[in-house]
């Protein structure tokens, strides 16, 4: 069997995911040993754009050309794997999705400034554009995770990620809840993975995984006005991270609450 | 069972000569963290303290660990190396729970990897200053009578020490000069006046009896959505509580091989992706069931199965839960048929 045949490619975040992956140091020769790098421009120089097996994508699109490249990756590649919080959900650079006033915000930036190279539009994770068969958030990534899964996918078995909150692998290192004092903490609705590393340290968690697979916002939003917080300094911090994912959930909310208003 | 009476500053070289058998573990606090840990001696260990986060459950079915190693010809159990490990500070609603977790890892089917841990561990108990949040005369489990190696009540001048089991007695053995069996009559009036105080610090007015019948009657009361309406489903109560055992197995995979391991880490009948099978069937879809299950779980359905509750009254779910939902507030609720605060 020939290795699988693999790109990698970075949109719009900072290359922490594909920086984690070059820091798997001891286990990069393996790495390489196992999958076929076609295109990997951060590392290396004679990239390919052919046929792949297996194209990792890190990054929120937010350009046209950006789109073009995308969508050419998703034509070549039998399997997209969305690598990072950008590239799963959108990134910080997605919060203010949904709220609308992005020509303003890049006028802002921008002023009047003729901007030929390419068209800029709101971040948005790559599953906006097209399919995306599988997502490995981490705000970068977790090497064992990402390893794992780049294992399991080159074995022809299926990744398991942990599909529980960040309070899980919070509790199995045995630290106090962080709400319980009081503190905003995003653990319940944020993805597992990380090893629960912020709350391991007693700072609270910003969810910068991305929303977890099966919570409760609404819950969350009313035990943190109960506390005292300010509304909008709560919806500010769960966008923070959460992009398309947190968006969603906050329409359902709204529409929820309006539902026991009317 | 036999009962010996030690000096309280005896402790110390007791527990440095037990040492001999394996490692030592006991209660510790790092500012509001409580946890058992390795520790070198009495001296980093905090006796006082009413509760660890995680209860010694831990250490017979760890949070996250391998259980085999596999390839393309087979595989090969992980089991043979846990280390021998003396918990000392175990508190008796602990002990009650891990009898529980004996029930139903070494019964009907034995697991081989809790039954290794439980083998190399020696349980050596110790009474316990219960708080606000600690309801073991609702749940019977102020006292205990087994399931430990030795059991130490502090009373104040001196510790009564029960011995539990030949292994605890052989520890005894390794320096009996610290142990006496000359009890008197002052010594019982003082134990007693040990249990009398140990049922006045229980605040908790939690009524369990009759809980079954309240659970059947009130399977489908509005209490329950709202409950779960509340509920983060964050699963903290179920890391915490001392009878819950369920995990989740996966396989991992050595890069560019077919050769890994088997894994096993703790789940909870909380999360959804518990209740979810092969075909995308949920049975527990939403959270008000799964909520439900959890509840009757412990305070009907096991009850009809061995006749007491799988709560051991520790508080931990009291003292965890975000929102409150614990065993207090929840029997309350299907007492009263309202959510409380």
């Amino acid at each position: 069997m020939s290795s699988p045949k693999v790109g990698i490619y970075g949109f719009t975040g900072c290359a922490g995911d594909q920086l984690m992956i070059l820091n798997c140091e001891d286990r990069l020769v393996d790495i390489i040993g196992a999958v076929d790098i076609h295109s990997f421009a951060m590392a290396k120089s004679d990239n390919q754009n052919k046929e792949l097996d297996v194209a990792f994508v890190e990054g929120s699109i937010s350009t046209e050309e950006q789109l073009e490249h995308l969508k050419d990756i998703r034509s070549r590649a039998k399997v997209v794997v969305a690598i990072g919080t950008c590239a799963c959900w959108g990134g910080p650079q997605a919060m203010k999705l949904e709220e609308g006033g992005f020509e303003d915000r890049y006028g802002g930036v921008y002023g009047d400034a003729n901007i030929t190279v390419t068209k800029a539009f709101e971040a948005q994770p790559v599953d906006a554009f097209v399919e995306v068969d599988m997502k490995i958030p981490g705000c970068p990534i977790d090497k064992t995770e990402f390893l794992s899964a780049v294992s399991k996918v080159v074995a022809g078995r299926h990744p398991y990620f942990y599909k529980f909150p960040v309070c899980t692998e919070c509790k199995w290192k045995e630290n106090p809840c962080i709400l319980n004092e009081g503190k905003f903490c995003a653990g319940p609705l944020t993805k597992a993975g990380c090893g629960a590393v912020c709350p391991s340290h007693n700072i609270p968690c910003v969810g910068c995984w991305g929303p977890t697979d099966d919570l409760n916002l609404s819950g969350e939003y009313k035990l943190l006005v109960e506390k005292g917080y300010d509304t909008d300094e709560i919806m500010r911090k769960f966008k923070k991270f959460g992009g398309a994912g947190i968006a969603k959930l906050i329409k359902s909310m709204k529409d929820e609450q309006r539902g026991v208003s009317e | 069972m036999m009962i010996l009476k030690m000096k309280k500053e005896d402790l110390s070289v007791f527990l440095e000569t037990a040492k001999e058998w394996g490692e030592l573990w006991g209660p510790t606090r790092k500012g509001e963290r409580i946890a058992f840990e390795k520790v070198d001696g009495l001296s980093q260990m905090d006796l006082k303290a009413t509760r660890t986060m995680i209860p010694p459950k831990k250490f017979l079915y760890p949070q996250r660990f391998t259980m085999f190693d596999f390839d393309d010809k087979g595989y090969v159990e992980r089991t043979g190396h846990a280390p021998n490990r003396i918990l000392f500070g175990v508190h008796p609603c602990d002990i009650h729970g891990i009898q529980i977790m004996d029930k139903l890892f070494l019964e009907e089917f034995k697991d081989p990897y809790y039954a290794e841990r439980k083998e190399k561990t020696l349980l050596l108990g110790h009474s316990c200053i219960p708080d606000d949040k600690c309801m073991c005369t609702e749940t019977y489990t102020e006292f205990i009578a087994e399931g430990f190696d030795l059991f130490f009540t502090d009373l104040k001048m001196f510790y009564l020490v029960w011995v539990g089991s030949s292994r605890g007695h052989d520890l005894v053995r390794l320096k009996p000069e610290l142990f006496s069996r000359d009890i008197g009559k002052e010594d019982i009036l003082s134990y007693n006046e040990y249990r009398k105080w140990k049922k006045s610090q229980i605040q908790a007015e939690t009524d369990f009896t009759g809980m079954p019948d309240i659970f059947e009657l009130g399977y489908d009361s509005l209490v329950w959505d709202e409950l779960a309406e509340k509920c983060l489903a964050c699963g903290q109560c179920t890391m915490v509580c001392p009878t819950c055992n369920c995990y989740n197995v996966v396989d991992e995979v050595e890069l560019g091989t077919v050769d890994g391991t088997r894994d096993r880490f703790w789940d909870s009948c909380m999360f959804r992706e518990y209740s979810l099978v092969a075909g995308g069937h949920n049975f527990r879809d939403k959270r008000v069931d799964r909520l439900k299950l959890w509840y009757t779980h412990k305070l009907q359905a096991y009850i009809g199965e061995f006749g007491e509750p799988s709560c051991v009254g520790c508080g931990r779910c009291v003292a965890t839960c975000p929102v409150d939902i614990n065993v207090v507030t929840v029997t309350e609720a299907l007492r009263e048929q309202e959510v409380g605060r």
